[in-house]
């Protein structure tokens, strides 16, 4: 009798630990979820980008594991300053508009006047198009800036004198973190709509004046590969759940005739 | 009162005896009865996540049992209105057989709407005055009202009559005729209602036309009838209650000509979605032909089809139709069947399919899902058992408490020269 | 109903479970049989405050109904099961619609790009379930451009019947019944095709409000159609209604993990469901009540998303019905849907 206790007491012991090992073993296989990650892109990969935060006990953004990108604000105004004067053309006088600067997410911005001084690169003397001998990561080919398609230059836009500023009509400064004010030079209809809030992104109170933090143009869009690749492709999110039962979606690709994969050139 | 009493007394003591057939038919339903409750605890402590309803089918097995019963209820018209309209007298001696299965078919209609229910729970926030009753918005609240009105006024009549007989009094014909009137109208609003819940709905192409109502009541007047037919069968062939060739003839006739409807408006649906064919007849083209290599239902509407055809090919022909022996329960069986599906699967399940967005997706039922069916078929038969046994142990003079009414019996030596079946 | 007066924050930090078992400690004599019988005193103790709050919430009135006295105990109670539930202070707001104020929506179909964030954002702030069932209310439909080469012209229908043959490529081409919601290609968008989201459009007539047997899901004065989930019954009529597939249902107990849900609440908005309920898109009203942005404009990377006040001729929504061509999703219905879609 005792025998028999002491033998089922061994089984009980070694299942246990065959299935404590067991377990052990299969939590290191199950392949781990990819954390949230701290530094998400907020519109396309490569543009502005946040760092996820606590503030106060609660996140200021949360984003997706699949993707990297901002999925859910938390506070809309994470990272902003003043836009500036906004005149309202409404019933209402003022609207309160942010920005996030856009100086801190150039990738060159040190700021630009640490070079382009006039001594260490001396100012040019021209708006003539040129080779270019540094930048060609941003403009490949100088001689051929697709933007407005030969009709300007890099200092069409780009402020010979002070090239931490954008240059206006009347050779006035226009702030790089405004960038609006110098596309709206041509693209009149565009900006309309934008400062309509029919173009581009607004985050924050859709309220009458309310708190608004306004996406300025260069945070979607290229300026210099405009023609090339007018936005940067990015890979979407999971697709939902099948119905219960179904074991594919082959049924949706009736008509597979379609280049597979992506685009490089999307046609918006 | 004490007399209602002894009544309700004597007819329960009465219907749960019998011989070990008798037994035997209960236990097997018993048996499905008791899987059901299985089902039932899984399904009201889980939720619907133990059926394989989705967003995209969010109805299906027990919806389409619904639809069918409601049909096998109104179809109780089919004995009463001959009887009392055109005074068929051999029908009108068992009328009240219609009337109960009407009871047990609603009976099954409530199983399968608190199986329906994501919330059974909550079924009080419909009851007016504590609740909210939509009435007249929902069409909904509209089905409630006349299948409850449907369900009183058959336990009325029906028992109001075996009452009175069981008591040897003569009816009140004051009293009870218009209730027969009523229930015959009745009987045609609860499938025209139902008709109306789901062709109502212009986001379900498949069900949005308004030949829906006609449809549903010619299905069933082919589908009930079938069934009272079967169930006279097994009861004349059982008991010594008389129920004439003339009264299972004349239903025949109505199964056959229902059927004839019924299958010439199918046609006309087919016709009138086929040949524009529009986005609006992917459901029917998924049903009859399926889409994108997804044929869930190709088999069950086919199948319907051939039952349907071959069964009123058979009813037409007297020769088969007065064989009551053998291919006139067939032919009803078949029509029983081939209805359920079109009814069912072929109804209520491809309308979903795709979404109104487009997503196609199939549907079969889970385990769950037929024991519980299976079960609520098994309770609504369990409950007509009874009361048609009580009901015929009224008829034939067992179940009396005075006055003389002359039993509908048959004797045993005459029931084999007088049947065919 | 003292306790319910709480603050969520506190009822948090110091639950009546502490308490019960502090209590205990200081009655029970030995250590050991303090643990196990405190242990089972916290589940009765939890189990009957549960079930304390689920009979009050089953007997309480439809939302609509209710006074404000009934409305503000209800929340209370809520507050205080889900901020137990979910271990966080959970706020349910009850903010009435805003005056002068008609929601619209506006979708540059132009423009998406179909990366389903808005998806993901919408789930993320609304507390849907996460799997089994896996709750989005929004779905993003990929459509075909259409692809008409002169190889396809002798093919597709009706080839066999003689009447025509040929000059026919028979193709997909914009917004049709047949796109793919299961699309998973490397990146977004694809060459030849475009994407068309969809959600619950706020009708002005509504199908779902019309088939609702109990009203619990009716129209307020901003427009949203809203739904007390707690009256609903889940006959799922509104579901079959619904012509633009917008509403779920959950199915079983809804998997929202504690770490996952979002403890600003509103009563008729993003408050965790049950099993059993329909639910969809309610234009995120615990956020725009407080004019708030929904979640999904504001994650949308390429701004095709546009949300505003329809009474406001200022506002984008309205800027957007007066500059741009714009229509609603199955117009022939005559729901009047407040959600535009629109082309540069």
């Amino acid at each position: 009798m005792g025998n028999l206790r002491k033998i089922f007491g061994m089984a009980v012991f070694t299942a246990m630990l065959a299935g404590g090992l067991y377990a052990g073993a299969s939590a290191q296989d199950a392949p781990s979820e990819p954390a949230e990650p701290t530094d998400c892109f907020e519109s396309r990969d490569g543009y502005s980008s946040v760092t996820r935060e606590e503030v106060d006990g609660k996140t200021n953004v949360k984003c997706s594991k699949e993707t990297g990108g901002v999925l859910w604000w938390g506070d809309p105004y994470y990272g902003t300053e003043a836009m500036g004067e906004m005149p309202v053309p409404a019933d209402y006088s003022r609207e309160e508009a942010v920005v996030k600067p856009r100086t801190t997410q150039l990738r060159y911005y040190m700021p630009c006047t640490q070079c382009h001084n006039g001594s260490m690169v001396p100012y040019p003397k021209n708006k003539k198009p040129r080779e270019l001998a540094m930048h060609q990561d941003i403009v490949p080919d100088s001689m051929d800036l697709q933007h407005g398609r030969g009709a300007i230059w890099c200092l069409d836009c780009h402020n010979p004198r002070n090239r931490n500023t954008f240059i206006d009509h009347n050779g006035g400064e226009i702030s790089l973190n405004q960038p609006q004010k110098l596309c709206g030079k041509c693209h009149g209809e565009v900006y309309s709509d934008w400062r309509d809030g029919i173009h581009g992104k607004r985050i924050g109170q859709w309220t009458k004046g309310g708190k608004k933090r306004w996406w300025v143009c260069t945070e979607c869009h290229n300026p210099h590969m405009v023609q090339t690749k007018r936005f940067q492709p990015i890979k979407p999110e999971k697709a939902p759940a099948l119905p219960k039962g179904m074991k594919n979606a082959n049924h949706e690709r009736h008509g597979e005739h379609k280049s597979e994969g992506s685009a490089e050139k999307t046609g918006h | 009162m004490r007399h209602k009493i002894q009544f309700a007394i004597d007819f329960v003591t009465y219907a749960v005896r019998g011989g070990p057939k008798f037994y035997l038919w209960m236990l097997g339903l018993g048996f499905f009865i008791l899987l059901m409750s299985y089902g039932a605890f899984r399904q009201f402590t889980e939720g619907m996540i133990v059926t394989n309803y989705n967003d995209q089918v969010s109805w299906g097995l027990y919806e389409a049992q619904f639809v069918f019963l409601v049909g096998v209820a109104a179809a109780a018209v089919t004995v009463v209105f001959p009887s009392y309209v055109y005074h068929h007298k051999k029908l009108k001696e068992i009328v009240v057989l219609g009337e109960m299965l009407a009871i047990a078919a609603v009976f099954m209609v409530i199983i399968f709407i608190m199986f329906h229910m994501g919330r059974p729970d909550r079924l009080w926030h419909l009851l007016p005055v504590i609740g909210i009753f939509n009435w007249p918005n929902s069409m909904l609240t509209w089905d409630v009202l006349v299948l409850n009105g449907y369900l009183g006024l058959n336990a009325v009549c029906g028992f109001y009559y075996l009452y009175k007989r069981y008591s040897g009094q003569e009816v009140n014909k004051s009293f009870y005729m218009p209730l027969v009137y009523i229930s015959i109208v009745w009987a045609l609003s609860i499938h025209t209602v139902t008709a109306f819940l789901i062709n109502t709905m212009p986001s379900r192409p498949m069900w949005f036309h308004s030949m829906m109502p006609i449809k549903f009541i010619s299905t069933a007047f082919a589908a009930g009838p079938s069934m009272i037919i079967i169930a006279f069968l097994v009861i004349r062939k059982n008991t010594k209650l008389k129920i004439a060739d003339e009264a299972i003839e004349l239903l025949a006739q109505i199964v056959t000509w229902c059927l004839g409807i019924a299958i010439f408006l199918t046609i006309a649906e087919v016709v009138t979605e086929l040949y524009p064919s529009t986005e609006h007849s992917f459901s029917l083209k998924y049903l009859m032909f399926g889409m994108h290599g997804l044929t869930g239902l190709v088999a069950w509407y086919w199948s319907s089809i051939v039952l349907m055809i071959s069964a009123f090919i058979l009813l037409l022909t007297p020769r088969f139709r007065k064989d009551h022996r053998f291919f006139l329960p067939l032919a009803c069986a078949m029509t029983f069947a081939g209805i359920w599906i079109d009814k069912g699967m072929g109804l209520v399940v491809p309308a979903f399919i795709p979404t109104p967005i487009g997503e196609l997706s199939e549907y079969t039922p889970s385990w769950i899902e037929i024991i519980n069916s299976l079960g609520g078929w098994a309770s609504g038969l369990f409950l007509f058992t009874l009361l048609v046994k009580g009901a015929v142990g009224v008829l034939l003079g067992d179940l009396k408490n005075g006055g003389e009414w002359e039993p509908i019996v048959i004797s045993e030596e005459s029931k084999e020269e007088s049947y065919r079946g | 109903m003292s306790d319910d007066k709480k603050k969520p924050e506190e009822t948090a930090v110091q639950g009546p479970k502490e308490a019960t078992r502090r209590g205990f400690l200081r009655d029970a004599g030995t250590l050991t049989a303090a643990t196990i019988a405190g242990a089972a005193a916290l589940v009765t103790q939890t189990d009957e405050a549960e079930a304390k709050a689920s009979w009050a919430e089953w007997f309480q009135k439809n939302y609509r109904l209710m006074t404000d006295e009934e409305k503000k105990e209800s929340v209370e109670r809520l507050e205080k099961r889900y901020s137990e539930e979910y271990g966080k202070a959970t706020t349910v707001d009850s903010s009435p619609a805003m005056e002068g104020v008609l929601f619209g929506y506006a979708l540059n179909i132009q423009k998406c790009i179909g990366c389903r964030r808005c998806v993901h954002a919408c789930v993320k702030e609304n507390n849907q379930s996460r799997n089994n069932p896996e709750i989005q209310w929004i779905r993003v439909v990929k459509m075909e451009k259409g692809n008409f080469t002169t190889e396809n012209m002798d093919k597709g229908y009706p080839k066999d019947y003689g009447i025509q043959v040929g000059g026919n490529a028979y193709e997909n081409a914009g917004v049709t019944l047949e796109g793919e919601h299961y699309y998973t290609p490397e990146e977004v968008p694809e060459k030849g095709s475009f994407y068309f989201p969809m959600q619950c459009m706020q009708c002005e007539k509504p199908p779902c409000v019309k088939v609702c047997p109990v009203r619990t899901t009716y129209r307020e004065p901003d427009g949203i159609v809203v739904i007390d989930y707690n009256w609903c019954i889940g006959c799922r009529m509104c579901i079959s209604a619904c012509p633009y597939w917008a509403r779920r249902f959950n199915w079983g107990e809804p998997n929202l993990p504690q770490e996952d849900m979002n403890p600003v609440t509103h009563y008729l908005g993003n408050r965790p469901r049950m099993k059993g309920v329909a639910e969809k898109c309610t234009f995120c009203l615990q956020r725009t009540r407080k004019g708030r942005y929904t979640a999904c404009v504001e994650v949308c990377p390429v701004g095709a998303r546009k949300f505003g006040n329809l009474l406001d001729p200022e506002s984008e929504v309205r800027k957007i019905l007066e500059k741009k061509r714009v229509f609603r999703l199955k117009a022939d219905l005559n729901t009047y849907p407040k959600f535009f879609y629109f082309i540069d």
